[in-house]
């Protein structure tokens, strides 16, 4: 079942744009989001959110358009960055306390559980956290209301490769719990060990949008790893 | 709405805002330009826009399970509320003048604007101008607040100087009544001062809904 559906997204800015951007998330897979930097990853992710106002297409989570279903369909679904942080100098606790009076879906046992399976010290200010944490809390938040979507941009730039890898197999646990997982990575290996779908943005178009088997089928040349397969697509379009 | 209006209290405003407030007490000294008082009290709530941009609040806001319309009513909303608390404590003092205190030769002697409901009804427009042109110039972006609050800085010390003079023409003397004298007037110019707080409130707000929906953040 498709959860959620990217239709024919365009945004142009003066130099760079999303062209007629389209793709679907299937239930309880992890899709890998993979380009190269200034791909598109990102201003997809926001306009899938409504943070960027699209100059055409539409975006739909649960069969309903996210326009005009705003408010309901965020209660679904939850968002993390690795790289920006919400009030740095207030403690976990405090921002955690605002948050859950937004959701009638909010478990507190949940919160509890993941707040000590993750380690996170609620009294800490995001200041005080690495990034790899500051995803850990945002994930912790997206769980405890029971986000059915994740859509994650760059969940793990910047994380040490013991930190990726812990993030990566939390990923595959959430995946077999039923979540749907969408993320973003310019890091080809995340793709390889979690991602059951591919989707490959390529200055701003999508390149293919396919379980990774079929995806490899179709683009890797005999005994090539997806890495490879990918340095080379990524080669003939730059020289294209 | 109730929540987003705590979101903005516990997590998006500088203490400023609040310690700010008591400045609307300022109509209490003799001597002294008293509409100065609510240009402090938007100080305060300056500082709020300002640490909340320093905390990703707006994209955190848009984050949240709410509209992006709800985001720019919280805001004005919580705006709102510090004004209305200040208003409260200029009306406390505003009162206490025009009964208490009306006699009183520190105020009688007094050559600037004295607090009556006319100065509070200033007031009203002062704070009315700040959500015209700082909150809604602000959601212009939701980003670049300096100029905003550059042209506001402008034109609420020409309403405090206009203020200021207007009593000194010969013909407007009335404005500067004491104690219960010209009341009707001075009811009167109260609620015109707090239609203009709320027409430039609720027409700012619309344009900044309209606007923020177009912003990409």
């Amino acid at each position: 079942m498709v959860v959620a559906e990217v239709q024919d997204l365009v945004k142009t800015y003066p130099s760079f744009a999303l062209k007629d951007v389209s793709f679907g998330l299937e239930s309880g897979r992890i899709t890998g989001f993979i380009g190269r930097n200034g791909a598109g990853k990102t201003t997809t992710i926001k306009s899938m959110l409504n943070m960027i106002h699209p100059d055409g297409g539409t975006v739909q989570y649960f069969g309903e358009p996210f326009a005009g279903n705003e408010a309901d369909i965020k209660k679904r679904i939850g968002y993390s960055t690795g790289t920006v942080s919400w009030y740095p100098r207030k403690k976990i606790r405090e921002i955690v306390k605002i948050v859950k009076s937004f959701y009638d879906t909010w478990d507190e046992d949940a919160y509890q559980k993941y707040l000590s399976l993750f380690a996170i010290d609620d009294t800490k200010t995001p200041l005080e956290l690495s990034d790899g944490m500051k995803v850990k809390v945002n994930l912790m938040l997206a769980l405890a209301h029971k986000a059915e979507v994740l859509i994650l941009d760059e969940p793990t730039s910047g994380l040490d490769p013991f930190s990726r890898n812990e993030l990566l197999n939390l990923f595959t646990d959430l995946r077999n719990t039923g979540v749907t997982i969408f993320f973003s990575t310019h890091i080809i290996s995340d793709i390889e060990k979690c991602a059951d779908d591919i989707v490959y943005i390529s200055k701003g178009s999508i390149v293919a949008a396919l379980p990774k088997a079929d995806f490899m089928q179709q683009f890797s040349l005999s005994g090539e790893s997806l890495e490879d397969t990918m340095l080379r697509l990524e080669g003939e379009a730059i020289h294209a | 709405m109730r929540n987003i209006l705590q979101k903005e209290m516990r997590l998006s405003a500088s203490i400023l805002s609040y310690l700010f407030i008591p400045f609307g007490l300022m109509f209490l000294l003799p001597g002294y330009p008293i509409l100065c008082g609510p240009f402090f009290v938007t100080l305060g709530i300056f500082q709020s826009f300002q640490s909340a941009r320093e905390a990703n609040d707006i994209v955190f806001s848009a984050l949240l399970p709410i509209a992006k319309k709800d985001i720019v009513k919280g805001k004005y909303l919580f705006v709102c509320l510090i004004e209305g608390c200040a208003l409260l404590l200029m009306a406390v003092a505003v009162c206490l003048r025009m009964t208490m205190l009306s006699q009183s030769a520190v105020y009688r002697s007094n050559a600037l604007m004295n607090a009556n409901f006319f100065a509070l009804g200033m007031a009203c427009v002062i704070f009315g101008l700040f959500n015209l042109i700082f909150v809604g110039g602000f959601f212009q972006t939701a980003y670049k607040f300096g100029r905003p609050f550059v042209t506001f800085i402008i034109a609420c010390f020409l309403v405090i100087f206009m203020a200021e003079a207007l009593h000194h023409i010969p013909g407007l003397e009335k404005l500067n009544a004491f104690g219960t004298d010209e009341i009707v007037l001075q009811l009167l110019l109260l609620v015109a001062g707090m239609l203009i707080f709320l027409l430039t409130t609720v027409l700012s707000c619309r344009r900044a809904c309209r606007q923020f929906e177009k912003i990409d953040l």
